[in-house]
């Protein structure tokens, strides 16, 4: 299989806050590959770094066989990284279909894509395509987790990141995002999952990283990290 | 009825003025939320532009001339904008909001200086005089060059206005207003876009500038700075951030400003059109337009 994503050593600060220390982790072509850890761990700081927004200060990110390392954000997002953030962040006061447009930018030159693509994004979220000319701020909490998928879909990503998906919702909502997420793989993209909800995200991918006040302590295929006694009772049991 | 007309007439040139000026203000504020206290020094600038170009057509300027002039304005100003924001306000981004307001504020003596230095500290008469043709409305005279200006501003603010709600480039300034982060995600080049906003901006104000010269006949290097507050004062009154707040905060303050002259006297014109901001900052300090955006969680 053929690597879409590789991190090495990657290291990253906020200040003097040193949160992530040589994290190291890869995503292969159609996997989903799940991130896990504890609250403040560095999940997101994985995912920000890797989308551009926090700057890696030692390391290497290779996207495709590329270096993205020092790359401004929407060069990676043009490069088909699309990272759908902590808390959703959709723009509350445009409308859904405006969020969508928005998430199409990089593909403003084809709208022959844009076209054919809402449509796919109204056929895999019907609840959008009833909802198109309200504001997004109107939402409710799942339904924005699916306008930020919608909208990272797009750009016709190559390597989807989502960071906690199922954060706020409730138990027949995460089902049914986890199930898109599901379906999105099955179509082709490769996905880089950070959960708190480690049984979910286990079942649901292929491989599994542990990280731990900035570094990943485990990784295994995810089936048998399950089945790990650390992970069981540090993440699974309740 | 006479003057109520004459009065009308004024109150929707100076508010056009405003409301050109306002937008900049109000647009800037919206996407890197400065108070950008050197934009009515562009206005300034427009007005120079305008002078300098059509004093180099010498005397017999056609209204070629003045087509010149008034893109030149309008060009200049709008690279002026994004020249300073490159400069004075990028480097500042993530520094505390009061630098970059300072910076601002020492942009503006630079801008009113260097005008200073360049043209001299006297006013300078207008090279070319609006036409005073005209007809009779209800016992006012309304003239051919007013309802131009105001043609023309209209003609601006609704490009301006379509450019905003409907252009993919326009949403995406949108989107930065509300989550710089956010939308750099999309893909959206977010600098590009808060350079293009400098531009959109800062012409608007130069155009304006330019227009009040030639209304008015004459100009100078302070020019800029009472009207910069007026036309801060309108986009506070319309509810900063809102394009359509700034419109209509200009022309109600043009509209409070002309009949308040009339009735207590024009030595109070700009003590009114204070107390109107203070006002709406104590008793409705989103505006009129504007809202009360909710933080997000
Ligand atoms: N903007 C920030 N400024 C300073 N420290 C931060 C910032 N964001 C995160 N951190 C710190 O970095 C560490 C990792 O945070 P984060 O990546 O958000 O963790 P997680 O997503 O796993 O909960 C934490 O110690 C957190 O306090
Ligand atoms: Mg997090």
């Amino acid at each position: 299989m053929s690597q879409i994503l590789e991190l090495r050593d990657v290291d990253a600060f906020y200040g003097q806050v040193h949160a992530l220390r040589g994290v190291s982790l890869r995503v292969e072509e159609g996997e989903i590959a799940a991130l896990l850890g504890s609250n403040g761990a560095g999940k997101s700081t994985t995912l920000k770094t890797i989308s551009g927004l926090v700057r890696a200060k030692g390391g290497s990110i290779r996207f495709l066989g590329e270096e993205i390392t020092r790359l401004d954000p929407h060069r990676i997002v043009e490069l088909g990284i699309v990272h759908v953030p902590e808390g959703r962040r959709v723009f509350g006061a445009l409308t859904v279909l405006e969020n969508l447009e928005l998430g199409g930018f990089t593909k403003r030159k084809d709208p022959a894509f844009t076209k054919r693509t809402l449509e796919r994004v109204m056929h895999l979220f019907p609840r959008l395509n009833e909802r198109a000319k309200q504001r997004a701020g109107t939402l409710s909490g799942g339904e924005q987790q699916m306008l930020a998928m919608g909208r990272a879909l797009m750009s016709d990503p190559k390597l989807l990141m989502l960071d906690e998906p199922s954060m706020g919702l409730a138990p027949i909502i995460v089902k049914e995002i986890f199930k898109i997420v599901r379906q999105i793989n099955a179509e082709g993209i490769p996905v880089l999952l950070v959960e708190q909800n480690a049984k979910a995200a286990l079942k649901l991918a292929h491989q599994g990283y542990v990280l731990e006040t900035g570094q990943i302590t485990l990784q295994n295929r995810a089936d048998l990290l399950s089945q790990d006694e650390k992970i069981v009772k540090a993440y699974l049991a309740n | 009825m006479e003057m109520f007309t004459q009065q009308m007439i004024n109150a929707l040139i100076i508010g056009s003025f405003y409301a050109l000026i306002a937008l900049g203000y109000s647009m800037v504020y919206g996407i890197i939320k400065l108070l950008n206290f050197a934009h009515g020094d562009l206005y300034m600038v427009g007005a120079f532009v305008g002078f300098a170009v059509l004093s180099l057509f010498g005397g017999g300027t056609g209204l070629l001339g003045v087509v010149v002039a008034f893109f030149a304005a309008l060009l200049f100003g709008g690279l002026l904008g994004i020249g300073i924001e490159r400069v004075a306000y990028r480097p500042l981004l993530s520094s505390p909001r009061l630098t970059i307001l300072i910076t601002a504020v020492g942009v503006s003596l630079v801008l009113e200086n260097g005008v200073m230095k360049s043209f001299g500290p006297s006013f300078k008469v207008y090279p070319v005089q609006l036409p005073t043709e005209g007809f009779q409305i209800f016992g006012a005279t309304l003239t051919y060059a007013q309802i131009l200006i105001i043609l023309l501003s209209v003609l601006l603010m609704t490009a301006l206005h379509l450019f905003v709600t409907r252009s993919l480039y326009g949403k995406a300034m949108r989107a930065i207003s509300i989550d710089h982060a956010a939308t750099s995600l999309m893909g959206i080049p977010v600098t590009r876009i808060i350079s293009l906003t400098f531009f959109i901006g800062s012409s608007l104000a130069a155009a304006s500038g330019m227009m009040a010269g030639m209304y008015y006949g004459q100009i100078s290097f302070m020019m800029g700075f009472i009207v910069g507050l007026k036309a801060f004062t309108a986009a506070v009154i319309g509810g900063i951030g809102s394009i359509p707040g700034a419109m209509l905060g200009g022309l109600v303050l043009g509209l409070l400003e002309s009949f308040g002259t009339v009735w207590l006297g024009s030595e109070w014109k700009d003590v009114f059109a204070f107390s109107i901001l203070i006002l709406i900052l104590v008793l409705k300090p989103t505006g009129l337009l504007g809202e009360n955006v909710t933080e997000r969680m």
